[in-house]
């Protein structure tokens, strides 16, 4: 008997709720402090009062904004590093050394010192995150259009393409599925160095409420902001396959599936 | 039609050497002469540098020593006057056929709308017109090879190269494509080397045939079976005979 997806998602979905009943029934049973383990109605209500009143919003905004604004710098100049170390074997052997070294440095090892330069606020959130995603999106650039087989840059050669028409019409489609890989990994890493970041740095966004209700002593906001963060993951990383699916459409029909079986679904130029 | 020993050849190759830095010429002194119009197989084991010397027709290698002549002009780089067709269809996955088949073109300008006409012809000749818009997955591999050979077509060169392309496929398929491609090329003139070590493809395909054999060209045949070349003619003795004489100069030339 192998489920549906539509039955496997139900499910875990009914797991979920099992478990959350059981965490109530724990808290309430033992009769242990919101202080220690709040249950899940206490967080609910903080939740949903926390948004009622506004109260999360601006650090929800603030926490975004430095997610998007790290994840765009960081994945763009990673895309452009990648394509110029695959480009140029003079300087990929020249910077490979510094590329591993700094790949080995825990980059959340940083944000200290980053405070340190650039003081509190948005900056250092911002150059954290974009730090931490650049190199997902650089190794994976840099692999990815190595992909390009010889016989398609042949092709390229003799169809008389030049190499920046080789770059951007052969190698990057050839590394799409690898570049997006990456940046699936980024988004991942960069919540993380966000709530990082602001859990030092910061005065505004949901790592900066972690840390505020640590001091408050009230785990019930903390739980709270604990599960804002983990929604906004989930949505990034849903809106990354999402992303993947539709770029790949073209890359992902199966081998198996011959044209005479296939519903006229790619109309159109690509 | 042919005219054998004319002052200027359509393709010619003039001793030509090739050599990979550290290792014995794997293309050494080759002469040969292509008229306009002709079909021509080079025939050879694995490693007998035919491969490299079709490279270097393309002017995808610079030969070391000896010139190739395109036309009366020397062949400096490749470009859209030579049609190349691989091994592999080596075709992109996530362009339509229609575009794929447009590459060639599209790398040079914005395709007109004539050009579109032009590949969805080609498409057409070779029984692909529906298949315009699906992508190159959802083919079989015959119809990726029959892709491979509009998209080598489109720009309608003048010399066609071929490096083995139907080695890939099945003995049906591949007679098809022999046969698709012998009508499109002489629908267009188009002049044909044809690389292949399936002796019986060469004496069905070409007009002329040539041993190659570590690095040189050691025999060459005028293969004078009627055109336009029938399936037929497989079984027949004039067939059989010239397979023969291929393969038996081929064992020598292997001792």
């Amino acid at each position: 008997m192998n489920p549906t997806p539509m039955q496997a998602r139900l499910m875990a979905a009914a797991l979920f709720l099992v478990l959350l009943g059981l965490w109530e029934l724990l808290v309430r049973q033992w009769g242990l402090s919101a202080l220690v383990l709040p249950a899940p109605s206490a967080v609910a209500q903080a939740l949903w009062s926390g948004l009622a009143s506004g109260y999360f919003w601006p650090h929800i905004w603030a926490t975004l904004q430095a997610l998007f604004l790290g994840l765009a710098a960081g994945s763009i100049v990673g895309l452009l590093a990648g394509m110029a170390l695959a480009e140029s074997e003079l300087l990929e052997r020249v910077l490979k050394p510094y590329v591993v070294v700094s790949q080995v440095v825990p980059k959340l090892a940083l944000a200290p010192l980053f405070v340190l330069w650039f003081g509190f606020g948005l900056l250092p959130t911002v150059l954290i995150t974009a730090l931490i995603c650049f190199f997902p999106l650089m190794e994976n650039t840099l692999a990815g259009l190595r992909q390009a087989d010889a016989q398609r840059l042949q092709l390229f050669r003799m169809l008389g393409a030049t190499r920046l028409q080789t770059l951007l019409r052969l190698k990057l489609p050839m590394g799409l599925p690898a570049i997006l890989a990456g940046l699936r990994v980024a988004v991942v890493l960069a919540l993380v160095g966000v709530v990082v970041a602001e859990f030092m740095g910061s005065s505004q966004g949901l790592g900066a409420v972690v840390i505020a209700a640590q001091g408050m002593m009230d785990t019930t906001l903390m739980f709270a902001a604990l599960v804002l963060i983990a929604v906004i993951g989930l949505l990034l990383y849903q809106g990354c396959l999402l992303l993947e699916r539709r770029l790949l459409r073209a890359h992902a029909f199966p081998a198996s599936s011959l044209s005479a079986t296939f519903p006229p679904r790619s109309r159109g130029n690509s | 039609m042919r005219t054998e020993g004319a002052t200027v050849a359509f393709l010619d190759i003039e001793k030509v050497v090739f050599t990979y830095p550290g290792r014995a010429p794997v293309v050494d002194g080759v002469d040969w002469r292509m008229q306009a119009g002709e079909f021509h197989c080079l025939l050879g084991r694995s490693g007998c540098g035919k491969t490299t010397l079709l490279k270097l027709a393309a002017g995808l290698l610079r030969p070391q020593a000896g010139r190739i002549v395109l036309r009366g002009g020397e062949l400096a780089a490749p470009g859209p006057q030579v049609g190349f067709m691989f091994q592999a269809p080596t075709l992109l996955d996530w362009l339509s056929v229609l575009d794929n088949v447009l590459l060639p073109v599209s790398l040079q300008r914005r395709p007109t709308p004539q050009d579109q006409q032009r590949a969805l012809q080609l498409l057409d000749q070779l029984g692909l017109a529906s298949h315009a818009p699906h992508h190159p997955r959802q083919l079989s591999g015959g119809q990726q090879s029959r892709v491979a050979l509009a998209r080598a077509l489109v720009l309608e060169p003048p010399l066609l190269l071929l490096d083995e392309p139907f080695a890939a496929l099945d003995a049906i398929t591949r007679a098809e494509l022999q046969d698709d491609l012998l009508r499109t090329c002489r629908e267009r003139g188009t002049t044909v080397l044809f690389v292949t070590h399936d002796i019986n493809e060469a004496v069905y395909l070409g007009d002329r045939i040539a041993l190659m054999h570590g690095g040189r060209i050691v025999e060459n045949w005028t293969i004078t079976l009627p055109l336009p070349r029938t399936q037929a003619m497989r079984h027949g003795p004039a067939f059989n005979d010239y397979c023969a004489r291929v393969r038996a100069a081929m064992d020598g030339a292997g001792t």
